[in-house]
């Protein structure tokens, strides 16, 4: 279930990126690496011998300083998942991994507007379940009221 | 008269040894939306290219999707999939409810089996809380859940019918479909929003009543499975529509993250029930349906055959069901400690996740609701190029979409 972490480890040092791999507790094992580094590091994982081919989801979490966005991964060869966290600040560029996982490509759309982020390298960089106009809806700043809607309650 | 069961089931699958990983990755060149009209005048001795709209309000969208379709004549050059028409915000809205609260949100994501997607949250919520549920209460939950595939998947295998041109399977399908819902509806009081799995158990005790009515579902249940499986299965025309149409191969089918029955039909077997098990799946003896062609038909084959696995469960369920407890002792406002939890069923439709982080207080921090469906909607949209329009429908129905979970 949980992959090796000096293994994690050496297949991120083996591509020159030097990251915190951590096992954390109830999730499994977590790697933090940063904005630039996440497209290479979730390459070297897939081609790696850990084998994680298989891109289970892709999400944005609002810490309240930056936008973490989380590459859930599995190896379906060795059954092990593992957690790719990468820190963008706000209103940063979110750089598309599509080309090394195709199933990126929506949630990508859906993480960028849900979170304003820009969207780098992303073959249809457009607005996924919202229209135009609407805010950034998951960033902890955009209340779930707006003060229209308190005002004319 | 041969075997029903035997009726169009592809040849040599269906049981066949997992393992067979694919030989490579998948890596798209084409890019994914490629809207581009062919050149008119005189230089171009092409045909002007047709972009119309399939939906929102097209009966074979499954919901309110819409799909760009950039057409030649009857032939579909691309397709481009538009969603967001059922956006209700259901992962911001976990942010402001109680951790009791959330399955009725979750409930309203993929609305058409809500026992699963309770079941997630209650199963990450649990990590979190480090509270089990009873014995009885997992065999509760995989006794619902596996009623709730079967309704689930007959609302799939209706309106495949329709898309293929076959009226008569859909009325079928929901004659079958009013029993169980009959039945949900007496254990959990609700036909389709059942709040019935909570973090630490279930709502309810299963009702006299509806033990009787499971018993008496489950005993015409399998001839009618076998009608099902004639009807469409053994229809040539249905076969023709099916066979060879939409076919997803190995590499396509991780590439995608494919889950549930649709990577099955690829060849793949991983099955959250069997791979990370939760509620009894553990202690129920089921088999896996793999199909390797992966095209239309295996898909249709290996969600039958699922409905068949379903029957077992539930009659194991009913014969076996442990005494106890149905809920474990648990505070009414759940304050789970600081962390991430990642919990996950085998929903109708794939691998359907919570990422669930809390950060000490009583609502969620983040709730991340991993829409099986979304994933299966992009491979449909890669696999348009090239088909016929009618090609299309039939692709998009046999992926089982749920656009309620897509947009969420």
């Amino acid at each position: 279930m949980l992959p090796d972490v000096t293994v994690t480890r050496r297949i991120l040092d083996g591509v020159g990126i030097t990251a915190s791999v951590e096992e954390v507790a109830i999730l499994g094992v977590v790697c933090r690496v940063s904005a630039e580094q996440a497209r290479t590091a979730l390459r070297a994982f897939r081609d790696s011998d850990l084998a994680f081919t298989f891109m289970v989801d892709l999400f944005g979490v609002d810490t309240g300083e930056a936008i973490d966005v989380v590459y859930h991964l599995r190896s379906l060869a060795r059954d092990e998942e593992l957690f790719v966290k990468a820190e963008h600040a706000y209103d940063s560029a979110l750089t598309s991994v599509w080309k090394v996982f195709p199933a990126a490509h929506f949630p990508e759309r859906e993480c960028a507007e849900l979170f304003g982020l820009k969207l780098a390298d992303h073959p249809n960089p457009q607005r996924l379940l919202t229209t135009d106009g609407v805010p950034p809806l998951l960033r902890k700043s955009v209340r779930l009221r707006g003060p229209e809607e308190v005002r004319n309650r | 008269m041969s075997d029903p069961r035997e009726i169009g089931r592809p040849s040599g699958s269906l049981a066949a040894p997992d393992g067979i990983l694919p030989a490579g990755t998948y890596e798209p060149e084409v890019l994914p939306a490629g809207l581009t009209r062919a050149p008119v005048g005189v230089n171009a001795l092409a045909t002007e290219h047709l972009i119309v709209n399939m939906g929102p309000q097209h009966p074979s969208t499954h919901g309110v999707l819409r799909v760009l379709i950039e057409l030649d004549g009857e032939e579909v050059k691309a397709g481009e999939a538009s969603v967001g028409y059922l956006h209700r915000g259901i992962e911001k809205l976990a942010e402001s409810r109680r951790y009791s609260a959330v399955g009725t949100l979750m409930d309203r994501g993929d609305y058409i089996s809500g026992i699963h997607n309770e079941m997630a949250f209650a199963l990450a919520a649990e990590k979190l809380i480090d509270v089990e549920a009873p014995r009885r209460a997992n065999w509760l939950r995989s006794l619902m859940a596996e009623i709730n595939r079967i309704a689930s998947h007959l609302v799939w295998y209706g309106p495949m019918g329709l898309d293929t041109g076959a009226m008569g399977p859909f009325l079928y399908a929901m004659r079958d479909r009013e029993v169980l819902l009959d039945i949900l509806e007496d254990v959990t009081g609700q036909r389709m929003m059942f709040n019935y799995v909570r973090p630490g158990g279930v709502l309810a005790d299963i009702t006299p009543a509806a033990e009787k009515k499971i018993r008496v579902f489950l005993e015409t249940f399998d001839q009618y499975l076998d009608e099902h499986i004639e009807i469409l299965a053994g229809n040539e025309i249905f076969q023709a529509r099916m066979r060879g149409i939409g076919v997803i191969d190995r590499e396509r089918a991780v590439g995608f993250a494919l889950t549930g029955a649709n990577l099955r039909a690829s060849g793949l077997s991983f099955d959250v029930r069997k791979d990370r098990p939760y509620a009894a799946y553990s202690e129920l003896d089921f088999s896996i349906p793999v199909a390797q062609e992966g095209d239309c038909f295996a898909r249709f084959m290996v969600r039958m055959e699922e409905m068949r696995q379903s029957v077992r469960m539930i009659r194991q369920c009913i014969d076996g069901l442990p005494e106890g407890e149905f809920t474990a002792k648990v505070p009414k406002v759940l304050r789970p400690p600081a962390g991430e939890a990642y919990g996950a069923v085998e929903s109708p439709r794939g691998e359907l996740g919570v990422h669930l982080i809390s950060d000490g207080s009583d609502t969620p921090y983040r709730m991340r609701y991993r829409p099986p469906a979304l994933y299966a909607l992009q491979v449909g949209e890669s696999l348009l190029p090239g088909v016929l329009l009618a090609d299309a429908v039939v692709i998009l129905g046999s992926t089982d979409i749920v656009l309620g979970e897509i947009d969420r």
